[in-house]
Parts: C-alpha cells; sequence; structure tokens
C-alpha cells in the first residue's frame, strides 16, 4: 500500500514553509506558457504537463480564460523543484518501451500500473498526496493544484461550519501553518468511471488553527476533468477532543 | 435523499431543493459537456419532465459523524432530455446541519 503513493516528506517541508515568507516578498519572475515553463526546467511539455498533474507542479491558470492558459512563478517552481516529492515506487524489472521523453528518471522508474483501475488509483492518491503536501507545509500554493477551480468544502470545526468556496481551506492551511508529523490513511477509494470517492482519516494535524495533535476524518469527490483528477469537494468532521 | 428522488421522479426541481444546502456544489459530465452548478441540476430536471419508472438503488451508505456519504444507482429514466437507457451514478456528500442532513454535493456519472 505504501509504495502506491508519494512518501512524506515532512523534514524537508517545514523548512520549505519557512522560504515561503521571504520569496513571496521578492519581485515575482513569471513564466507565462507551457513553452516556457518546459525551457525552464529543461525538460519537454509533456513532462511538465505530467508533473503538474501528477506531482503538484504549481502552474497556474488565467481565470476566464481557456484552460491551456497557464503562467508559473518561477519562484514556486524553484521551491516546487528543491522539495519534490518523487513517487517511491520500486524500478521496473524490464526496460519500458515507453517514448524517448521519459527523461524523467522517477517516471522511467515507475512501472506502468498493470490495468486501467490501478493507474487511475496511482493517480488519485498522489492527487491526495498533494493535498496532504499542502497541508504538512502549511502553504496553501502547494496543494491549490489538487483542486478544481470550482472545488468546494463543508464541515464544522470547532463549531465553526466552513461551507462555500475552497478558499476557506485554502486560508485556513496558511493561517494554520506547518503541521510536519500529519499521518494520513486512505481508509476507501472508490472510482466509478469519472468521479471517484476518496475517505482518508488523518491524525496528528497540529498548527496555530488545528491545536496540537487533531483528528479529521475527511471525504473527497473526485472528478477526471482533462484526463487529470482534481478534488471538488472535500468534506470533513473533525473530531474534537 | 428521498426528496431529490421524489424531484426526479416529478420532474419538479422545487420538491428537491430544500434537500440541498444552500452553498451545495455539483459536479459531471453530460456527454462530453461539463456540468457544474446545481442551477444546471435544477434547470435539467425541470427541463426533462416527469420521469416516474426510476429505480433508485443505494449502494451505500457511509456516515462519519457529522458527514456522509451516498453512493446511488439510478437507471429507468425517461423524459425529455434522458433516454430509456440510461443510468446515473452518483455520489452525494452530505453535511448534518441544525437543520437536519443536507446534501453538499451530488457528484455523477453519466453511463448512456
Amino acid at each position: 500500500m505504501n509504495g502506491l503513493h508519494c512518501p512524506p516528506r515532512p523534514a524537508l517541508v517545514s523548512s520549505l514553509a519557512t522560504a515561503t515568507m521571504s520569496d513571496r516578498k521578492a519581485q515575482r519572475e513569471t513564466l507565462e506558457s507551457w513553452k516556457q515553463i518546459a525551457a525552464y526546467l529543461k525538460r519537454s511539455e509533456r513532462t511538465v504537463r505530467r508533473w503538474e498533474s501528477r506531482e503538484g507542479l504549481p502552474v497556474h491558470r488565467h481565470g476566464h480564460q481557456s484552460q491551456d492558459t497557464v503562467f508559473a512563478h518561477v519562484d514556486e517552481i524553484d521551491r516546487w523543484m528543491n522539495h519534490r516529492t518523487r513517487p517511491a515506487r520500486p524500478a521496473a524489472a524490464s526496460t519500458s518501451s515507453a517514448s524517448q521523453d521519459t527523461d524523467d528518471q522517477a517516471v522511467a522508474n515507475r512501472p506502468e500500473a498493470p490495468n486501467r483501475y490501478l493507474a487511475e488509483h496511482d493517480a488519485i492518491t498522489c492527487t491526495i498526496d498533494c493535498y496532504i503536501a499542502g497541508g504538512r507545509a502549511g502553504d496553501s500554493v502547494l496543494m491549490r493544484p489538487a483542486f478544481h477551480p470550482e472545488a468546494t468544502m463543508a464541515g464544522y470545526c470547532q463549531g465553526v461550519e466552513y461551507s462555500g468556496s475552497i478558499q476557506h481551506l485554502f486560508d485556513w492551511i496558511d493561517a494554520n501553518g506547518p503541521a510536519p508529523d500529519i499521518q494520513p490513511r486512505f481508509a476507501r477509494i472508490e472510482i466509478f468511471e469519472t468521479i471517484a470517492i476518496v475517505h482518508l482519516e488523518v491524525q496528528g494535524w497540529s498548527g496555530k488553527m488545528a491545536g496540537a495533535d487533531s483528528r479529521i476524518s475527511e471525504v473527497f469527490t473526485l472528478l477526471k476533468r482533462a484526463g487529470e483528477w482534481k478534488i471538488t469537494q472535500k468534506t470533513f468532521h473533525w473530531h474534537d477532543v | 435523499m428521498q426528496l431529490y428522488i421524489d424531484g426526479c421522479k416529478q420532474g419538479n426541481s422545487q420538491v428537491m431543493r430544500p434537500a440541498f444546502h444552500e452553498r451545495a456544489g455539483f459536479f459531471g459530465y453530460a456527454g462530453q459537456e461539463l456540468a457544474v452548478g446545481t442551477s444546471f441540476l435544477f434547470d435539467w430536471i425541470d427541463k426533462n419532465g416527469p420521469s416516474p419508472h426510476i429505480r433508485p438503488r443505494f449502494v451505500s451508505v457511509d456516515i462519519l459523524d457529522s458527514i456522509a456519504a451516498v453512493r446511488l444507482e439510478v437507471d429507468g429514466w425517461s423524459g425529455t432530455l434522458a433516454g430509456p437507457t440510461v443510468r446515473m451514478s452518483d455520489i452525494f456528500t452530505l453535511l448534518k446541519t441544525p437543520n437536519g442532513w443536507q446534501i453538499i454535493q451530488k457528484a455523477f456519472h453519466w453511463h448512456s
């Protein structure tokens, strides 16, 4: 089970959160297209698109424009590259016959999922891992790629109802700050063609908002959109101590 | 959930609206088109009209304290928009509010 999803990197992630504050003050250099992002990372466009969908490369989309009008902040890209969570998968037994575009070593080492269900399952756990990485760092920028732009949330936290835009979550994550000891457990993943439901049990959430050692039951619904699984809703129950 | 099913059968969104939280979400593909927002659902129900013979099956109901997830399979659709072969797989999430359990999102996959 553990081999199927990206491993937690708590030590790296907390230093990442510290870097965020100073980075945001600096003048931001931006990359204005997939081509520029690919050139900056010295990878193909296909690879950087895959990094965005599978590993949470922080790419932003211009509102109200077509899906492919993207931009990225160089400081965010640098941070992501420095602390990139590589999928921990055993090396493939035989050489993959995939195209020459496997310039990304992590992907080259990843065995093809043996069937379509497992491929979808892997993609969904990576989306959830992206959410958890943002929670650990206390940095909503890291988790935004996991969410559909119109995602919503619902639930009660310490008596307050948080229902509506997922922006409530992003604000909470940033205000909460690092939570390096988060332990997520997948209780259930069910996939129905283009929709999926994930029940995640999370322990050890700490921070300014969360307190010392909180436990949350979370139910995510996801939608497969242009080949990518995006969270459309986070519903949660906060277990008061 | 029964209000939702009754609304589908009668083709009247007014029947199901009280079951939905005021900020409920709605996501899924209708054909190739991505449908987002409960207004899409309510319009669709009203335009589709009565669909008296739908067969709803509750596949799972999971309750985690103040939240719940319900898996519903519905076939036997009729009406002006749905054909007879249509089947709908739904995931509902619900929130236990002071006003009772309310649907906070419907996500669906449309089999046609």
